[in-house]
């Protein structure tokens, strides 16, 4: 079992929201995507790759089958999962700081939600209603979302470049070398591995090892 | 500033930093507690002379101090109950070597290459003697050691590297020395080993000052730009902290936690050799030579710690010189903290990697992005750090990383896992922070010739211009040894002696 | 904000962009066989999954993030909350202690166990979830895996046999997200490697040319594009999953 894949932490949170809020918070969350700056400080703070909020309105569970027992909820249910670079223990305090309206804007509506402020009984929440992952996979373990994106400027910046100044005389070719790397000057962090969050035996072992979280199957 | 402390209770070292108050000598003593009565005994006898916060007039400034702190086994051996013990936190339980995958403590600053003091598990107690003279200093050391042969319960722990009184290498000595600097006409300085001027902009928090203007640079950023106190809480038990909450790291009764906090005490040894020869190859190849190169390592210059923001060249720095050389002692210690990052997003002037920028990014973490946050300091006001600490040794041979000199790095904060080992593993080691990926800091980084270290110094954005790389950053500082401390109240270190701690 | 997109924030909740969120809950069989229940089966199966470049989901084409976890209940909100300002059942509570028991927060329970498979990715969902179903596999010592050894102790997955029943089923177990926030990229899994290796790539060599004279320069850096190829999405590139520099 492990909430960690490299840099990224996954994060899974299931709350229970009044039927009768659900549908306002859903509004909330599609409001959220129509106006401007609502997601400015979750972007500016730039630690996720992708999140996402579900809600399953009462009744709305999967049945598939009459042998499975339908069920009978008194609650519609909001799912809360993210993948985000750093640990939630490590990371709350940077996320309650930061977006703190934000926090309270998406989960207001949820039974006994506490407000994001003050932290304690908002990261007990969080953690109360917190599952964790069985299987996470990450496409690229050594690269935070923040890599991920200077990438994409890299990639696309180093092609034109190609296309433009490869074949130039060689002081103008360096004259546009130069332009290159001062338009990219930021985005020449190395990627390597994570650092280590979790001091679980086994990841501490490996990390001593030189093996850096290698692939193996270690349930027996 | 509504806040009033208990300076009378609180111990001095956390609210002063003594080298500034004239303290230019120090001594650091280790000791195993061998009985819980008789170790009691000890500690009650320390207590009367621990030195406290109180504010300091001309007349009644001592000329020695002392201060007492226990590492959570020292607690144990001191027969703390259970039910107090376990309301401390993970990271002082486990202690400082324990830490070493967070903290990046490999190589050569593994534990297993600490100073022998570090090799077992019976560091109980720290003292602290701080002394305007070294012969203070030798009076203070004489009447502790008394008080050890008289209760018989404590033994003070041998194997620190260092110098004997002699001058002979010794890897047995029974104390740690560390000592200001003097500069080459024996005035004394506020340098370190690599040439730095050391102990600038440390945190101000509520109730340490009246002075507004210290608050300046060194307090927090509001949204308004304005700079006011952290919380106390931050730093000291039993406050309301930053997450307006009482800090959760307090063991009970409170009685015993308030007015304590927790201390990081690190042994580092600089490879001077080794940075002087770096610093002489790089600037061969840096455009705006080797001071300014020193400069963008560390987001200061060396000789007087002008920050890098306010004098990006020469010129300025020339014109800045003037200024503060003209400058009253208020107004130079506002010349130094007094700048954000604002007007230098990109790192053109200050390097986004530089040391000062990486543990204290003043807001910078919006990157430009005005209101991003609920305030510029968001990500900031909760990682930071009290300073302390002393250069011990002198590195005679410039050229050559032997010896034994570096730094006494002491950090006081109220929770060792989101403040000091944060800034240690995500600021100093990693950068993703930053958007710099795993680039770490020139300084301070745990650097490898299997992984040796690379930074950027961006330049002017537009100009044309390549920014410049810094690669093959060797380690320039290595860890000898360490641990966790709390620092309780003198109140708590009262009812420690007295076997009278009860939360139930 | 165009139309269009806003259109699409109703019509195409689980898109931002290219990207695509895929929330499924599968009913878990209530069965025990052997001592052994259908939940416990499967989460040993999932905590089993080797990791990384390993992971089978390395090997399902476009997948940026996933997770296996399974949802064993839901939970008491036992803990103090503030969630309204004010609450009628504060002053009926002073009259009424049947009042005060009923403003607490209800009892819920799920009669079943959901297997959840949360994924993000580019493109399509057919073609993701056909992706799945044809190229997902690992080694369990010796014994290759495909997809159905994770699902097939969920209720009803009897019935999948080929990929078009297997689209179909997931989607009967599909939700649709209410926000998905994407604060990466949305371009194939392809592109986002080549370029992770290609920044990595040309950090290395911008460091390592640094100073040299303008034809040096140009000739390192043509030899450079010769071998890492950046238009090239089947050249040189980091692998999914890869955890080595």
């Amino acid at each position: 079992m492990s909430n960690i894949a490299g840099k990224a932490y996954a994060m899974n949170v299931i709350t229970p929201i009044p039927w009768y809020k659900a549908w306002l918070n859903w509004l909330i969350f599609k409001a959220a995507l129509l106006v401007p700056n609502v997601l400015n400080g979750l972007l500016t703070l730039s630690l996720i790759h992708y999140a996402r909020w579900v809600i399953i309105p009462k009744g709305k569970f999967p049945h598939l089958d009459s042998s499975q027992p339908k069920e009978e909820l008194k609650y519609s249910y909001m799912l809360f999962f993210s993948n985000f670079n750093g640990s939630w223990d490590q990371y709350v305090d940077s996320f309650t700081f930061a977006i703190p309206s934000g926090l309270d804007l998406f989960w207001k509506m949820n039974v006994r939600y506490p407000k994001s402020v003050p932290l304690t009984p908002f990261h007990n929440y969080i953690q109360h209603n917190q599952i964790d992952t069985s299987h996470y996979y990450n496409a690229y373990p050594m690269a935070a979302s923040n890599d991920v994106k200077s990438a994409k400027n890299v990639k696309k910046a180093l092609i034109d470049f190609n296309a433009a100044s490869s074949n130039k005389d060689p002081d103008e070719f360096l004259k546009d070398y130069n332009n290159l790397l001062n338009n990219l000057q930021h985005d020449f962090g190395e990627m390597s591995h994570t650092p280590i969050v979790s001091l679980a035996a086994l990841a501490v072992k490996m990390r001593h090892a030189g093996a850096h979280e290698k692939s193996h199957n270690h349930l027996r | 500033m509504t806040q009033n402390l208990d300076l009378t209770d609180i111990q001095g070292n956390i609210v002063k930093a003594y080298g500034s108050f004239g303290f230019f000598k120090a001594r650091y003593l280790f000791l195993r507690v061998d009985n819980g009565d008789k170790g009691r005994d000890f500690v009650a006898r320390i207590t009367s002379k621990v030195t406290s916060a109180e504010r300091w007039s001309k007349s009644s400034a001592p000329s020695v101090t002392t201060n007492m702190a226990f590492t959570y086994s020292g607690l144990e051996a001191l027969e703390l109950p259970t039910a107090s013990l376990i309301g401390f936190p993970e990271d002082f339980v486990m202690g400082m070597s324990k830490r070493k995958v967070i903290l990046g403590d490999d190589g050569p600053s593994d534990p297993e290459h600490w100073d022998k003091i570090w090799q077992e598990e019976s560091v109980h107690i720290w003292i602290s003697i701080n002394g305007k003279s070294i012969e203070d200093v030798e009076e203070r050391y004489q009447w502790v050691s008394k008080q050890i042969d008289a209760t018989g319960g404590v033994s003070l722990l041998k194997g620190h590297r260092g110098e004997d009184a002699f001058g002979n290498p010794s890897d047995d000595l029974p104390y740690q020395d560390a000592s200001i600097l003097y500069d080459e006409n024996g005035m004394p300085s506020s340098k370190e080993h690599f040439g730095y001027t050391d102990g600038i902009g440390d945190p101000v928090f509520e109730g340490q000052t009246n002075n507004e203007k210290r608050v300046i640079g060194r307090g927090k950023l509001t949204s308004e730009g304005e700079w006011v106190p952290l919380a106390t809480g931050e730093f000291i038990l039993g406050h309301l902290d930053e997450a307006m909450e009482y800090p959760h790291t307090a063991p009970r009764p409170d009685l015993l936690s308030n007015n304590a906090t927790y201390m990081v005490y690190r042994k580092l040894h600089q490879n001077v050799g080794t940075f002087n020869k770096f610093l002489d190859e790089q600037s061969k190849v840096f455009p705006g030579g080797k001071e300014l190169l020193a400069a963008k390592f560390s987001g200061r210059w060396r000789d007087n710690g002008a920050p890098l923001v306010h004098t990006p060249d020469e010129a300025s720095k020339a014109d800045w010189d003037k200024k503060f050389a003209a400058a009253d002692v208020p107004t130079q210690k506002k010349m130094l903290t007094d700048f954000t990052y604002n007007e230098d997003i990109e790192g053109a002037k200050c390097p986004v990697s530089a040391h000062i920028r990486r543990i204290n990014p003043r807001g910078s973490l919006e990157y430009g992005v005005k209101g991003a946050f609920n305030t510029p300091g968001a990500l900031v006001d909760r990682r930071r750090i009290l300073r302390r600490g002393l250069p011990y040794g002198k590195a005679k041979d410039q050229t050559s990383d032997d010896g034994n000199h570096g730094i006494i790095f002491m950090v006081l904060n109220a929770d060792i896992n989101r403040q000091f080992e944060f800034v240690q593993q995500q600021w100093i080691n990693y950068a993703n922070d930053f958007k710099l990926g795993n680039d770490k800091d020139v300084l301070l980084g745990n650097h490898s010739a299997k992984c040796p270290g690379k930074v950027v110094f961006e330049v002017e954005p537009g100009s044309g211009k390549p920014p410049h790389f810094v690669k093959n950053i060797p380690r320039l500082v290595e860890t000898r040894g360490g641990d966790y401390f709390f620092i309780p109240s003198i109140t708590a270190l009262k009812m420690i002696a007295g076997g009278i701690i009860d939360p139930t | 904000m165009r139309f269009m997109d806003t259109l699409n924030i109703f019509l195409k909740p689980n898109s931002s962009g290219n990207a695509t969120a895929l929330t499924t809950l599968c009913p878990i069989m209530n069965r025990v066989v052997d001592g052994e229940s259908s939940v416990d089966i499967t989460r040993e199966r999932c905590l089993r999954l080797p990791i990384h470049e390993e992971s089978p989901l390395a090997k399902v084409p476009n997948t940026y993030l996933a997770r296996l976890f399974i949802l064993d209940n839901v939970f008491y909100e036992s803990l103090p909350g503030g969630d309204s300002v004010f609450n009628f059942s504060e002053i009926t509570s002073i009259f009424s202690d049947k009042a005060r028991l009923g403003a607490l927060p209800q009892k819920d329970q799920l009669k079943s166990k959901y297997l959840v498979f949360s994924s993000n990715f580019h493109g399509d969902l057919d073609a993701y979830l056909r992706g799945m179903w044809d190229k997902w596999s690992y080694d369990d010592n010796g014994q290759q895996r495909d997809v159905r050894y994770i699902w097939e102790n969920c209720v009803a997955f009897d019935g999948v046999t080929d990929s078009s029943s297997f689209i179909s089923y997931m989607k009967r177990c599909q939700l649709n997200s209410a926000l998905f926030f994407n604060g990466s990229t949305d371009d194939s899994l392809q592109e986002q490697l080549k370029a992770l290796y290609l920044k990595q790539e040309f950090s290395k060599f911008a460091a390592a040319n640094q100073g040299k004279s303008a034809a040096d320069l140009q000739e390192a850096y043509k030899a450079f594009i010769d071998q890492v190829q950046p238009s090239n999405l089947s050249g040189p590139s980091w692998v999914p999953g890869q955890c080595e520099p």
